[in-house]
């Protein structure tokens, strides 16, 4: 490692302390004794070398897999198909493929999941919920595949549809399940599927961007969900063609901002933006909601901890940094680069590096000079990697929120994809974007009005969401190449080819394969 | 009914004669599941009567045992928690005292979202009048009660939102009018607590216009003093910072009515003040300066100025991207870019 000046200074508390200045004094102390160059402990086992230690994490997913969880995971007897996501994702961000075997238990697995009336439950007999519904689906994309026993076409999208509309509130939101709660987590869980799956529509959407708006909360970053009553008027009041909601009443946000419901109310406003394209421009009736992207961006960059904390993100202001949020909030800068409108198109990259010139000069000090040149995410990419590789690996194999904690399956999926989320740069790009439309053939558009615009909606919502690419010559590896992983879709978090695999099937596209078009190029 | 939290000396349902009618149903038939848990065998067997149970529809005084005990061993089991709202409802069973057996199980898995998503559930059942005057004793219980909890985990997630809830649903003044001070009493423990700060943004704005909308610059000139009081104690806290930029956006005012203020914050050393302006507290003298919140709000002050001042904010930016604030070295660049780019 190239010695580089560190500033570990650690959190000002003002000669003030409180509980939270404390505890952070605290987790600061373990932390900065994972930094190679700045531990106070002689040498020990806690120290590595920046390496990714693939195998053991690697081991440590297999045998979840295969041998099956610890008794202490009841806890997740209702996140059935999260354990299984979170495992195969993993497989896939580290680059390993399973065989067809392991494939097809995992199908018949997933498919005892779904139940009878639409959606996928948390464990076979328990009711259907968003968030198992988005986990089963998103790991069907991973292993599933068209015709019978593929997994694919066994999902009941007729039912699902019904499942998601009987869940639709009167304010745009969504509960996760009868009974249960509204919250954005359910609303990305929901968006995400339909997407996928083909099943957008605007009756589905309806009211569903205002209410995400109506989450932001004053610190930029959203909440979990908002108050509706004020808003709703009574039946009574409205005159025919007047809408539900009274537009100028409150709708306060439940609960501060948060990494978790930031990541998933800033992908949900993306989904929607193809509907917002589609149906708000030409009617007047209601205005565009909007949010703001400055104040999200400020929050979500303000996240990352010091470099005493190894620029780990935080979840929420004054709290810990934590391996998972890596993803939500890391992954949740890409996200908002994305809507400021950063991508392939920007200047700033058309003098991008050829891959090979790029795995020539891995030399360690060369690596902090090239740094800045090429990069400009408004995150720090290098310490959110150092923070995983140094702070977020368990030595016994998988990955923890920090240490001294114990890996579990739900941290080691989004340290990898955070550590990915670093390592990648996936933008939207124009070009895709524009090969992606010329799938969609003139004479295919419908005549009548209503077809017409559902058509543009689904169009817009398939070349939108598979418009996000790798940018070619922008990857950086802490550690060097070895410690590479996949590229995953800042959206979905499935790798770009299993999110274009599934989508091509549900709207019937057949997407050319990148590799082709870029030897053209 | 037996109640017990304690089941070492439960026999399992598959040895107690009065569930023999109900045909135990197991997780996966005909297939060898990937990933699968290892279950205890308590939670085996209460599980495979509870798939039974639902198989056919039975709701009956039995079935709360059973979801009882369920969420007792995971918490996180929303269908038990589905099914039993569902039971409670088709029996008539007496909401209150449901209510009363949840006080514990909330305390014992607090981090759990079921468990204050039942509460809500039983509280909107219990009053579904809620403007009503027999809900303001109950609502002012579950206040108290919400209030126990906090003090036990202070900035958990759930347990705030919940709070938030309760206050619009039930919206009677006598609920609000506590909260500024019980704000104040957490803050007093805790300045720096995030959860705390956004409670008392929901209080204050959350209402919208509304309410005492005559009030309004009494009530802004009244958390400005609040929070520049904060800040003093502690200037490197970002929750209080933040919370001040949302007062102000949220009542449109211009970040530059604070200039004095935030002039205090921003040099290396204390400014040495001769005379006390209780309008601008200064920090202490154990304050860490400069303050690198202060440093951006102030350049903030002078990117709204505009003209020949967006130079002084750039020269801000690139203090805090190359000294105070390294981490963000990238944001503080990209705020250079947007400015000579709009300017
Ligand atoms: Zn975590």
């Amino acid at each position: 490692m190239a010695k580089v000046e560190r500033d570990i200074r650690p959190t000002p508390t003002d000669g003030y302390p409180s509980p939270t200045s404390t505890i952070q004094a605290q987790t600061e102390n373990i932390l900065r004794n994972r930094i190679p160059s700045t531990s106070t402990l002689p040498s020990d086992s806690t120290k590595n070398d920046g390496t990714l230690q693939r195998n053991s994490h690697l081991q440590f997913l297999l045998r979840n897999l295969v041998q099956g969880f610890p008794a202490r995971y009841v806890s997740q007897d209702a996140s059935q198909p999260w354990l299984i996501f979170w495992t195969l994702q993993g497989f896939s961000v580290l680059g390993v493929g399973l065989d067809e075997q392991t494939k097809r238990r995992a199908i018949d697995t997933l498919l005892a999941l779904q139940h009878p009336d639409g959606g996928f439950c948390g464990g076979p007999g328990q009711f259907p919920h968003l968030l198992p519904t988005y986990a089963a689906v998103s790991a069907l994309a991973i292993v599933g595949k068209p015709g019978e026993n593929g997994g694919w076409d066994q999902i009941d999208r007729k039912k699902c549809y019904d499942f998601f509309m009987s869940l639709k509130q009167p304010d745009g939101s969504f509960l996760v399940s009868h009974d249960a709660e509204v919250d954005v987590r359910g609303i990305y869980c929901l968006l995400t599927v339909a997407t996928m799956l083909n099943m957008l529509t605007p009756e589905l959407l309806e009211g569903t961007p205002e209410f995400i708006a109506s989450c932001q909360t004053y610190e930029g970053g959203f909440g979990s969900a908002s108050f509706p009553g004020w808003a709703i008027r009574d039946k009574d009041d409205i005159e025919p063609g007047e809408p539900l909601l009274d537009p100028s009443a409150p709708r306060p946000p439940l609960g501060e901002a948060h990494g978790g419901y930031t990541f998933c109310a800033t992908a949900s406003w993306i989904y929607l933006q193809p509907y917002l394209r589609t149906y708000y421009d030409s009617s007047s009736a209601a205005a565009a909601p909007k949010i703001n992207t400055k104040s999200l961006l400020r929050w979500a960059t303000h996240m990352q901890g010091l470099e005493i904390e190894l620029g780990g993100f935080k979840g929420r202001t004054n709290k810990l940094v934590d391996g998972c949020y890596s993803w939500w909030v890391g992954g949740c800068v890409g996200l908002v680069e994305g809507l400021l409108g950063f991508g392939h198109s920007n200047p700033l990259h058309s003098e991008s590096q050829s891959k090979g010139e790029d795995e020539g000069m891995k030399g360690e000090d060369k690596e902090n000079e090239e740094w800045d040149d090429v990069d400009d995410s408004l995150f720090n990419r290098k310490a959110l990697q150092e923070y995983i590789l140094y702070a977020g690996q368990h030595p016994a194999g998988g990955l923890v929120d920090k240490p001294p904690k114990v890996a579990d399956s739900y941290h080691t999926l989004y340290c990898l994809s955070g550590l990915s989320a670093a390592q990648h740069r996936v933008t939207p790009s124009t070009a895709q974007k524009i090969v992606l439309q010329s799938l969609w053939k003139d004479e295919e558009v419908p005549d009548d009005e209503t077809e017409k615009k559902l058509q543009a909606l689904r169009k817009e919502a398939f070349t939108s969401s598979l418009s996000w690419l790798e940018e070619e010559g922008t990857e950086k590896y802490v550690g060097g190449s070895q410690n590479r992983l996949n590229a995953t879709h800042p959206l979905f978090n499935l790798t770009v080819t299993h999110s274009e695999g599934i989508m091509a099937h549900f709207y019937g596209r057949q997407i050319p394969s990148r590799a082709s078009r870029s030897t053209k190029k | 009914m037996p109640r017990n939290s304690d089941d070492e000396d439960r026999k399992l349902y598959s040895e107690r004669p009065e569930w023999a009618d109900v045909t135990p149903v197991p997780q996966y038939q005909g297939l060898n599941p990937i990933a699968p848990i290892f279950y205890t065998p308590q939670y085996k067997d209460a599980t495979e009567y509870f798939r039974g149970v639902i198989s056919t529809g039975e709701k009956s005084e039995r079935v709360l045992e059973l979801t009882e005990a369920i969420i007792r061993m995971n918490p996180a089991h929303y269908t038990a928690w589905q099914y039993r709202y569902q039971t409670l409802i088709a029996l008539k069973s007496p909401l209150d005292l449901e209510l009363k057996l949840m006080d514990g199980i909330a305390i014992q898995f607090l981090k759990t979202y079921q468990v204050w998503h039942h509460r809500r559930l039983l509280l909107t059942a219990l009053h579904d009048t809620p403007s009503s005057s027999s809900s303001q004793p109950a609502a002012l219980a579950e206040l108290a009660f919400i209030s126990r909890v906090l003090m036990v985990d202070s900035k958990n997630y759930h347990t705030w939102s919940y709070r938030q809830w309760l206050l619009s649903y039930f919206d009677d003044v006598h609920l609000w009018t506590g909260e500024i001070s019980f704000v104040e009493r957490l803050l007093e423990e805790d300045v720096r607590n995030n959860s705390a700060w956004h409670h008392r943004f929901f209080v204050v704005f959350g209402r919208g216009q509304q309410q005492g909308e005559e009030d309004r610059p009494e009530v802004l000139k009244r958390e400005l003093g609040y929070t520049k009081d904060q800040i003093s104690l502690a200037p490197n806290n970002p929750s209080a910072w933040n919370y001040l930029r949302g007062i102000l956006e949220q009542t449109k005012t211009p970040f530059s009515n604070l200039e004095s203020f935030v002039q205090l914050y921003v040099s290396s050393e204390p400014p040495k003040q001769d005379i006390l302006d209780l309008e601008n507290p200064a920090p202490g003298e154990s304050a860490e300066l400069p303050c690198v919140a202060a440093l951006e709000f102030l350049a903030d002050i002078h990117e709204q100025a505009g003209a020949d001042r967006v130079q002084k904010a750039i020269e801000i930016w690139k203090s805090l991207g190359d000294k105070y604030d390294t981490m963000r070295k990238k944001y503080w660049e990209y705020r250079i870019r947007e400015a000579l780019a709009s300017s």
